[in-house]
């Protein structure tokens, strides 16, 4: 018997009016005109309900980006889900807001690409930071709304991250959230000009943990470490097929955000299954669950259900093989072309300490298109 | 302003975004906006005394009431802790 899924990741639309350089949607997005319907997600978050799931988290792209979120919100949350909006806050204003809060929002998480405009507009490729600065007044000021600050982190902002916390602060949140740039979608595509240095990485644990002490009991940090920097792999989406579905905008229904990268996965669509058919008995879901498909050192190692193998994505990306122990742990038989990378990474660094951008230099990197 | 420490004058409350849900088999859990605390035990009935108008001390005695039988230190210590955990998770907020 499978345990139930916990949650729902509803990608309601890849639409966004940012172009973020790390953005962690697939290279190819879903068009407009591939959207799921209101009723089909309504649908959908009925099935999730009954499955047993507690959360849905919308996200997209920018899921503003559609005209029935409020609707959206008030389906899920009817039926007992706790209502989570992950966005840019662009596309937000006090009616709209009030609107989902209306509606039941439970939570809304807002993301800010830097704490400096300069910085923040160059990653986003969208001049958005002193709007954004705005919004995040107007939801401090609504009642009832749980609010996270979300800060992606990498090389370029990674030496300013204790004023980029005092930033988060100065907003008001109930939480924090310091994220890492994962190297996958457009960040994979970028993640030379993104990985942070050893040293980096080392002065940023430590300011972190100054600041969660700082602010114990007020403001709830957490933080998500660069992984090609661990000794071991991350519980990739606490484990394939364990605990979350994802749902793309065109109704396709995924293990996590990157999963469309495995080449030879065919996904089920919710117009055609139902999602408790698609979680218990897909190809795609079963393709990685439990143990089976482990090898070794994954197979015979303590710490496999502790950290199920790392991430199924990551390894294709870095190995070519998507059941290959993932590539982050030192145990891993490809480990050593993390190494090769990492090492190139800080011997640059060591070489060129100008090897971090500005927002006047040239522009090496890809930013994200919009979707047609 | 939350308060940064817990004292037994504290009026605790479940954090904003946090609310208790009962599941099918009668247990709760409680949904926080990136996860989810299965209530075991005592845990859901010490969050239901969190309404913002007792007291840690009241919280203490009323458990203590509850369950004559355990030695009442014992209680204190774990309500602490565990009012403590949930509070570092911002699923507690003081009046």
């Amino acid at each position: 018997m499978i345990s139930p899924p916990l949650a729902l990741i509803a990608e309601v639309t890849h639409r966004c009016p940012l172009h973020c350089v790390y953005c962690s949607n697939p290279l190819e997005l879903k068009a407009r005109a591939e959207e799921l319907p209101t009723g089909t997600w309504s649908r959908v978050f009925e099935e999730g309900a009954e499955l047993g799931m507690f959360h849905v988290h919308f996200t997209g792209g920018e899921p503003l980006a559609r005209n029935d979120l409020a609707e959206l919100v008030s389906v899920a949350h009817s039926l007992g889900l706790y209502t989570n909006l992950i966005t840019s806050g662009i596309g937000l204003n006090e009616k709209k807001l009030m609107a989902l809060i209306e509606a039941g929002l439970d939570h809304l998480q807002m993301s800010f690409q830097d704490g400096e405009e300069r910085f923040a507009d160059w990653v986003a490729g969208a001049p958005v930071h002193a709007h954004k600065l705005a919004l995040a007044g107007l939801i401090r000021a609504s009642i009832g709304l749980a609010f996270t600050v979300n800060l992606v982190a990498h090389r370029h902002n990674l030496d300013r991250l204790d004023s980029m916390i005092s930033f988060a602060e100065s907003l008001g949140p109930q939480r924090i959230e310091i994220a890492n740039v994962q190297y996958y979608g457009w960040a994979w595509k970028n993640r030379e000009w993104l990985l942070p240095t050893r040293e980096q990485v080392k002065r940023s644990v430590a300011v972190v943990e100054q600041a969660q002490e700082r602010l114990k009991g007020q403001i709830k940090i957490d933080f998500v470490p660069p992984d090609y920097y661990a000794t071991f792999p991350k519980p990739c989406m606490a484990g394939w097929g364990r605990q979350l579905m994802l749902v793309d905008p065109s109704g396709s229904v995924l293990p996590c955000h990157a999963a469309a990268v495995i080449p030879d996965l065919h996904f089920e669509n919710v117009k055609q299954k139902p999602l408790r058919s698609i979680w218990e008995e897909s190809a795609a879901f079963c393709r990685f669950r439990g143990e089976d498909w482990m090898p070794e050192p994954c197979r015979s190692c303590e710490r496999r259900t502790l950290d199920f193998g790392g991430c199924r994505c990551q390894a294709f990306l870095v190995t070519g093989a998507a059941n290959a122990t993932d590539p982050v742990c030192s145990l891993a038989p490809a480990h050593h072309l993390i190494e090769e990378w990492v090492a190139c990474t800080n011997s640059a660094a060591s070489t060129a300490p100008s090897s971090t951008l500005t927002p006047e230099s040239e522009l090496p990197w890809t930013y994200r298109p919009q979707p047609a | 302003m939350t308060m940064k420490a817990l004292s037994p004058a504290s009026h605790p409350r479940l954090g904003i975004g946090c609310r208790v849900r009962k599941v099918e088999n009668g247990d709760s859990v409680l949904l926080l906006p990136e996860g989810i605390l299965r209530l075991k035990g005592t845990a859901a009935e010490i969050i239901q005394l969190c309404n913002g108008e007792r007291t840690v001390a009241d919280i203490l005695k009323a458990m203590q009431v509850l369950y004559p039988s355990v030695d009442p230190q014992q209680i204190e210590q774990e309500i602490e802790s565990f009012l403590n955990r949930l509070l570092e998770r911002r699923a507690l907020d003081f009046q």
